[in-house]
């Protein structure tokens, strides 16, 4: 191939184009890198409000404290278990509700609005909503198990069933974007693969594993990618719900980093552990990207 | 010494001043000064409205605003350590929690008082009662001046006791035994009824339901220069006290997850034989229209091991003026009025909030409407202080989630023991 030279307009029209670009440049500058920068620089730093006298640059020492922190490593896998968890669950759920709602219906407004509800909700309100179902002498989940004839359980304090309960309610929570998204997904498949199968007498089963679910494959991998990022960062449903308790069974990296730095004011240590767990998104995202690029590849 | 100068200064100014604008435009007379109070849902801010319409009707040029924060100790300074890590100026004067003013003055977001004080800084101090005067100096410091006094007491429902012939109990063997012989008789004609209960969620109340018992013994946290001094054999047995009433079926079994207003809230649907409480839940269990228990409240001093002297853990609200905020000479002003006696008269009937004043315990009204701070007065003086640190968030922390473990049955007390020594060690030290 051999470059075309540029002609003086095309330059001006290359400069516009840079100076245009510059705003949205600035913007994200501001939103985006300053912010990182200085999550950066503050876990380089000794930065303890209640002990203002000690403050200093200390080097990688707030990480090394990190590596060395039970409570860091226990934040981490309650965080890991949630991903593996809630992930599958959410795509699970979450394809049984777009299927559902891509079935002809007549009214289509009432599944629309249940997909979009549980999205739409802040998800502190699902934490405390949740709370309550899951209370122990209030609870609609206990009054149930009371109906049939069972013991109530203490649901919020102890901590496999506080961990099955956060995770229901997150995955609750979450299925509706992962069905948004795979609504969109099955919409593209086209209609006559359907109707080929029918001719040919395939049964249901035989049309989901041999038709919908390979044509699924790219909205399931974008929709699980995303899914993950946000279960990486678990904060508000935990919170609301039991406060990491009981003791730190359910406490996530997100409220640890949060209790270090808001509660105990530890700015500079909260922001080494934020920045770790920057970074495990980051390696999280990267493959979401490494992912369109080979798409991009393949596919044209 | 600069303090009387710059007093008499600015008494000359304000003379000199004053001619002046009288002269010029009365019309232009100084725009009111707006401030803003922040204060916890559960310190009634309703009633400090009513205070504030007080102070504002004696002083036109003032206007006072209340910001209602969130429900616990702990949600509350969540939010201002996020207002005033920001240097936010908008706030004025804060309602803080006892445990707070060595956090506050080692941050220098409290506007330290002394000069405001000037010359009466002793003799105001001297008025109130030794525990508050001390917890609000800190290193030689006026960090905040006393709003209200707390201690954690015992109350227990008078009626059911003296229907069984019961007095209120001394000991938490008492306790436990008095407990167990009503549950059995009422448990048919109630059965969601509990026996007793105390903060055991993840929360600050529950730093107290460790340090209570260990109090009760004759044991302390830390030694007098606030190094961890914890004895393994007292934490024990503080622990052990919960897990027999717990096994007992004293205490209800979802107790990892009560929070303080909870307890309130039990007793006041008279689902609660006894609780330990702080002061404020009086007022309601009178006074709330939605109070199944109305006149039928006993209140005594926590119960102690046998043969020791019941503890209770010191509580109370102070009030700080803002290092950020815009009028602070207004502010101090608006704060000595609200630690005052007559505003500690004030709260004591309007919302059994207990004075900070020695001699408003004796006051005839306070008496008529809370006839049980005669016996108070002895308890909030004897009460202890949580420890004495900056770093307090972080014990606090500590405690609270292994003792939250510990009653949710997750951790041992080995291993809340090893907890408390590790983390706290290089705090306390």
């Amino acid at each position: 191939m051999t470059r075309l030279r540029i002609g003086p307009l095309e330059r001006a029209e290359r400069r516009l184009g840079l100076l245009l670009l510059l705003p949205a440049f600035a913007l994200l500058a501001g939103v985006v890198l300053y912010p990182i920068a200085t999550l950066l620089w503050t876990s380089t730093q000794q930065m303890h409000l209640a002990q203002p006298w000690l403050e200093g640059f200390v080097g990688l020492e707030n990480y090394r404290r990190a590596l060395e922190d039970d409570r860091f490593w226990s934040s981490m896998g309650n965080t890991a278990l949630y991903v593996i968890i809630t992930v599958p669950g959410a795509v699970v759920l979450g394809l049984a509700l777009a299927m559902l709602a891509n079935l002809p219906f007549r009214v289509k407004w009432p599944v629309r609005l249940g997909l979009l509800l549980p999205w739409a909700l802040p998800l502190v309100f699902a934490g405390l909503i949740f709370r309550w179902f899951f209370e122990y002498e209030q609870g609609v989940v206990n009054a149930m198990l009371h109906a049939f004839g069972a013991e109530p359980l203490r649901w919020l304090s102890t901590p496999s069933l506080a961990f099955i309960a956060t995770s229901l309610a997150i995955i609750w929570k979450s299925s509706s974007f992962v069905a948004l998204v795979l609504l969109a997904g099955l919409q593209a498949i086209p209609a006559s693969l359907y109707e080929a199968a029918d001719v040919d007498g395939a049964s249901f089963w035989q049309k989901f594993w041999r038709i919908t679910l390979p044509m699924l494959i790219p909205a399931l991998v974008v929709a699980m990618i995303f899914r993950t990022i946000t279960a990486i960062q678990t904060f508000d449903i935990p919170y609301a719900m039991t406060g990491g308790g009981p003791g730190h069974a359910t406490e996530t990296l997100a409220m640890y980093v949060h209790r270090t730095t808001i509660d105990v004011l530890d700015f500079g240590y909260g922001s080494a552990l934020a920045a770790l767990m920057f970074l495990i998104s980051l390696s999280v995202t990267s493959v979401y990207i490494g992912h369109i690029r080979r798409d991009e590849g393949t596919g044209g | 010494m600069t303090s009387p100068l710059t007093l008499r200064r600015r008494a000359l100014l304000a003379a000199a001043t004053v001619p002046l604008a009288a002269t010029a435009a009365p019309a232009q007379a100084q725009a009111p000064i707006t401030l803003r109070i922040f204060t916890g849902g559960q310190q009634r801010p309703d009633v400090m409205r009513r205070i504030l319409d007080v102070y504002q009707a004696r002083n036109p040029g003032i206007r006072a605003e209340v910001e209602v924060g969130g429900a616990t100790s702990d949600q509350q300074q969540q939010y201002l350590n996020t207002v005033l890590a920001s240097r936010d100026p908008t706030l004025d004067i804060a309602l803080i929690d006892v445990i707070r003013p060595a956090q506050w003055s080692a941050a220098r977001w409290a506007e330290p008082l002394d000069a405001y004080l000037g010359a009466q800084r002793d003799a105001v101090m001297a008025r109130y009662l030794p525990a508050y005067r001390e917890a609000n100096i800190v290193g030689g410091r006026v960090i905040a001046l006393p709003y209200f006094a707390d201690a954690q007491f015992l109350y227990y429902r008078r009626d059911l006791l003296e229907k069984h012939n019961i007095a209120p109990p001394r000991s938490w063997d008492e306790l436990s035994a008095a407990a167990r012989t009503v549950l059995a008789a009422e448990g048919a004609a109630n059965p969601n009824l509990r026996g007793f209960s105390t903060a055991g969620a993840p929360i600050e109340g529950t730093v107290c339901t460790f340090l209570v018992p260990l109090w009760g013994q004759g044991g302390s946290l830390t030694d007098a220069q606030g190094r961890l001094a914890l004895d393994p054999a007292q934490a024990r047995r503080a622990l052990s006290l919960w897990a027999d009433l717990r096994a007992q079926n004293v205490t209800p079994a979802n107790l990892a997850e009560i929070v303080t207003d909870r307890i309130r809230v039990d007793m006041q649907a008279g689902n609660l034989l006894f609780a330990m409480q702080w002061g404020y839940a009086w007022n309601r269990f009178q006074n709330d229209p939605d109070s199944q228990v109305k006149g039928r409240i006993g209140v005594v001093p926590l119960p102690a091991f046998a043969g020791n002297a019941a503890a209770t853990c010191i509580g109370g609200w102070q009030l700080a003026v803002s290092a950020f905020g815009r009028n602070k000479a207004a502010a101090v002003d608006l704060v000595r009025f609200l630690s005052s006696p007559e505003v500690s008269k004030m709260q004591a009937i309007m919302a059994s909030h207990l004075p900070v004043f020695p001699e408003v315990y004796e006051d005839a009204e306070v008496l008529a409407a809370n006839p049980w701070f005669r016996d108070a007065r002895p308890v909030v003086i004897g009460a202890r202080a949580r420890p004495v640190t900056p770093r307090y968030p972080e014990v606090s922390e500590t405690i609270r989630t292994a003792m939250n473990g510990f009653l949710a049955g997750t951790r041992t007390a080995d291993q809340v023991l090893a907890d408390l020594t590790q983390r706290l060690g290089p705090v306390l030290r």
